[in-house]
């Protein structure tokens, strides 16, 4: 390969201010550093190295804080003109390992909720920005709306059910819900962040302390991939919170669909784009027909294009999102209707898209591909982990159904 | 609809066998396999769990399947004769696939070799009546393996037509009256210290094109200076071990040969639509498994306080994949068919085009729609897709190399395209 990743994989590079492109560059040579060329080592001791690497990257350079004010002690990165810088570190991210990428995207999530600009929740920050600006690895995780079970009625939002409530208790407030599943984390994590339902239905998100005695977790999942989330079923029986740990206003809920959309989109483009990599090197080594380099045959070349444009169009798309969201004046903030919708749109596509250049790309590897000696079959598990989670429910119905919505005006679906 | 049964198969060609095969086979998965499959992952290295389920599946103290092959009078039940050959094939295939297409895999690659030599019209009895005991009298599973895939590719290994054999690197060299062969294949199924016998697809005249130059000859995994390496990790089927085999001046009867010059790269040529057959029974066995855990699921979890089901949208989706099952398995048993009509006045012989070419083609549909349904499964299970709990994480897993194993995808495609439209240069 004689061009670079960002030669080859562009986005417009002005809406990345100079600071930021610092941090980029600092996350890239970490990923190249400490994953990508010790990749055998990496996987053979998977679970020390994991825990390892994600203290480097939180705690040594620091992202753990990156979206926290910097009046408390943060990157100050909490500003809507910052999307498409973060977008751009957990796209490095992603290319080093999945499973960091998506606690680094929940993090993200969690302070969006709270912490970006202009909803900053002063009382939430407060609390939250000791901890993690503290030199202890955090992490959080993420409880979503989702299926229900046939013969219990819940309350929706947007048609997917809320599993959790959230009632008056004393001076701060009761949750409950049982078997809920996370997106991530469960096991391990020390912060719930849960879309709950008030005692009229309506949506707000809950942050619940990982410590609580009236939690109650089930054994740790095996998945497809991201295995070393530890996630796990939750179920809260009346754990009691805060009064400022619950956020109410409007569109919250909204706003967190949007950031995952975008931060794990962001994920998912660096696995892409380290797959690429893995591909190009595959391609100028393997030989067929008993000599053509696989990449001169115009059969292979074809599978090789979708693998890059697969790729590219899904940077370029989830740019288009970032920018959108790091301009509230123009298109409305990041929980409003509109940014949603594109925001469930870009984010399902860029998942499909990656999933193809990825199952493209592993028809060319043969058995290689399959084999966890290539590193790429991890990907392949990764991905598919992340779309699976994003669909939510039944094949993105939701997202489908708030499409629908915003562009035809249905009002009944 | 009643059951999985239901999805559409020939009624009218389905072997006399097929009701009591199935049962035994159903109840097999059931008791055997079924409960432990989710834990089949972790045992990849030692088949602790797996190998016990093998030998009540193939020995002879369970359903001793492992001699369907072979003729009755050397211990058999026939199938390598009869007129059902494919058409059990893909049953067995399906009923086990269901369960597990890795343990499908094993199992059925064990028939694989044997093909070339009970298979009528071309049943070797010389070397029927050498193998029979190895497969027909014993309790324990014994496995074979089929050779073919050396490390600088698989593909032209299989593309006998356009590459005339001339990049095979295993070597067979007569010597009185033994083949002295020398090589290293890597991949082949059963390997890994599994198989202990090893059909080797070879050239006894390095870089030659010359068809009368490949040969296909039988080594015992015992036999000396075979060295297996340890089983590879994948990214699933796990109760199917690979691994290198590295053969060192290792030395064989002459009559261990299959066929003979010529014959053997028409019957090498015939092995194809037999692991092709195998391969759309496996991916139709594990689509029949996905439709019952997603039938179970979308009955019983909601949308919109409705059950996924009765969603309009979500409807739109499993009717389409239930749909496709549906249509895969017609194809695969149309497969079948062209396979058991080798023996009729209409049917083409299994080595000419219009059964291996035709049938490449069905297997790659068939795989990419399984790649495909599977996929979208996981999508409709949402965030209980990737869960091992659900059993269709693991398939869909699986079924991927399915997809790529035979030479990979393209070479499927290069086959179709000579084949529909004449093309000389592919
Ligand atoms: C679980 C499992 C079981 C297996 N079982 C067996 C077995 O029983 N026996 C055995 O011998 N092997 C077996 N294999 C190996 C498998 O069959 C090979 O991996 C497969 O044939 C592809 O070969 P390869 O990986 O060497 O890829 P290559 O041959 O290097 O091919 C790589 C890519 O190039 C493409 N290509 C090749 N030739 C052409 C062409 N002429 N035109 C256009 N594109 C082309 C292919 O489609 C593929 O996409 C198994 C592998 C696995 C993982
Ligand atoms: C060349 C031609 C030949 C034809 N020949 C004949 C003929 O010989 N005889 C004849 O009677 N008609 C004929 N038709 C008409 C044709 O069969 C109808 O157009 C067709 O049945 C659809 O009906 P519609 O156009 O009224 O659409 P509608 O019934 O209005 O349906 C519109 C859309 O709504 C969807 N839809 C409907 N019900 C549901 C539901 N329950 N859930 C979800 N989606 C739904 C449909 O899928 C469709 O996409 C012909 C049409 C053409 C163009």
């Amino acid at each position: 390969m004689n061009k670079t990743l960002d030669e080859l994989f562009v986005y417009p590079k002005e809406l990345v201010d100079e600071e930021s492109k610092r941090v980029i560059h600092l996350v890239r040579q970490w990923a190249d550093k400490e994953i990508i060329s010790k990749r055998q080592e990496y996987r053979e001791n998977y679970e020390k190295l994991f825990i390892e690497t994600r203290k480097s990257l939180n705690l040594t350079i620091g992202l753990q804080r990156l979206t926290l004010p910097e009046e408390s002690g943060g990157f100050g990165w909490n500003n809507p003109a910052s999307t498409p810088g973060i977008v751009s570190v957990l796209t490095e991210i992603g290319r080093a390992d999945a499973a960091i990428g998506v606690i680094s995207a929940v993090k993200c999530v969690v302070f969006a909720a709270t912490t970006l600009l202009p909803h900053l929740d002063k009382d939430v920050c407060d609390v939250l920005a000791p901890i993690y600006c503290a030199d202890e690895l955090k992490t959080p995780s993420l409880i979503l709306p989702g299926m229900g079970t046939v013969g219990e009625e819940t309350p929706l939002f947007l048609g997917r059910s809320i599993l959790a409530t959230v009632e008056p208790d004393g001076d701060g407030y009761a949750v409950n819900g049982k078997n809920m599943r996370p997106l991530n984390s469960g096991a391990v994590a020390d912060l719930f962040c849960v879309v709950c339902a008030d005692k009229l239905g309506r949506p707000c998100v809950a942050l619940v302390p990982g410590d609580d005695r009236n939690i109650v977790r089930g054994r740790t999942l095996l998945e497809t991939g991201l295995n070393a989330s530890a996630n796990c079923d939750v179920s809260f029986n009346n754990v009691r919170i805060p009064k400022s740990y619950l956020i109410s206003r409007d569109g919250v809920v909204e706003q967190i669909y949007t950031w995952l959309n975008l931060l794990l989109g962001g994920v998912s483009v660096g696995v892409g784009m380290n797959f690429f990599e893995i591909v190009t090197e595959w391609s100028e080594t393997r030989t067929i027909k008993g000599g053509t380099m696989m990449k001169e045959n115009p059969l292979c070349a074809s599978v090789l294009a979708d693998v890059a444009d697969e790729t590219f169009t899904a940077r370029l798309l989830l740019y288009n999102l970032a920018h959108i969201m790091s301009k509230p004046d123009d298109w409305g903030y990041s929980g409003s209707q509109r940014v949603y919708t594109f925001s469930q749109i870009i984010g399902s596509q860029v998942q499909q898209k990656i999933m193809r250049a990825i199952n493209r790309g592993l028809e060319l590897m043969g058995s290689a591909g399959y084999s966890r000696e290539w590193h790429v079959e991890k990907h392949w598990r990764d991905i598919k982990t992340i779309q699976s989670y994003l669909c939510g429910v039944g094949a993105e119905a939701p997202v489908k159904m708030d499409t629908a919505r915003f562009f035809f005006d249905c009002k009944e679906i | 609809m009643k059951n999985f049964d239901e999805f559409s198969k020939p009624e009218e060609y389905i072997s006399p066998m097929d009701k009591h095969l199935r049962s035994a086979l159903r109840n097999w998965a059931e008791k055997e396999v079924m409960p432990l499959r989710r834990k089949y992952d972790e045992d990849w290295k030692e088949h602790h769990l797996i190998e016990p389920a093998f030998d009540k599946l193939m020995g002879n103290k369970g359903l001793g399947i492992q001699k369907a092959l072979f003729p009755p009078e050397l211990g058999g039940w026939g199938i390598g004769q009869s007129d059902y050959a494919f058409t059990v094939a893909c049953a067995l295939a399906e009923e086990v696939g269901r369960a597990d297409t890795g343990m499908a895999v094993a199992f059925m690659v064990t028939y694989w070799p044997l093909t070339t030599i009970l298979v009528d019209p071309h049943v070797n009895w010389r070397l029927a009546r050498e193998f029979a005991p190895m497969f027909c009298e014993t309790e324990k599973a014994v496995f074979a393996a089929n050779a073919m895939t050396e490390p600088q590719g698989g593909a032209d290994i299989e593309n006998l037509e356009i590459t005339g054999g001339k990049t095979i690197r295993t070597t067979a060299r007569l010597d009185g009256d033994e083949w002295v062969i020398n090589g290293h294949k890597l991949w082949p199924t059963n390997t890994g210290g599994v198989a202990k016998l090893f059909i080797v697809p070879c050239t006894t005249k390095p870089g030659s094109t010359d068809i009368n130059d490949f040969a296909l000859i039988f080594v015992p995994a015992d036999a000396k200076g075979v060295t297996q390496g340890g089983p590879y990790e994948k990214a699933g089927m796990a109760a199917d071990k690979n691994g290198d085999i590295w053969f060192e001046d290792v030395r064989v009867p002459s009559w261990y040969r299959a066929q003979g010059p010529g014959k053997d790269a028409e019957v090498f040529r015939e092995i194809i639509p037999w692991g092709l057959i195998g391969s759309m029974g496996f991916l139709c066995g594990a689509m029949l498994n996905l439709y019952e855990i997603l039938y179970d699921f979308v009955s019983t979890k909601t949308y919109k306080n409705k059950p996924l089901k009765e969603d309009d949208c979500v409807a739109g989706i499993i009717g389409r994949i239930a749909g496709d099952i549906d249509i895969c398995r017609i194809l695969a048993y149309e497969s079948a068919r062209m396979g058991d009509r080798r023996n009729k006045p209409y049917g083409y012989p299994l080595h000419s085009d219009e059964v291996v070419s035709k049938m490449r083609n069905l297997k790659d549909f068939v795989s990419d729609r399984a790649v495909d349904v599977f996929g979208k499964a996981m999508d409709v299970l949402g965030t209980y897709g990737a869960d091992r709990e659900y059993d269709i994480e693991k398939h869909w897993r699986d079924i991927k190399i399915i997809q790529l194993w035979m030479g990979g995808k393209q070479l499927c495609q290069m086959e179709a395209a000579r084949y529909f439209f004449n093309c000389k240069t592919l």
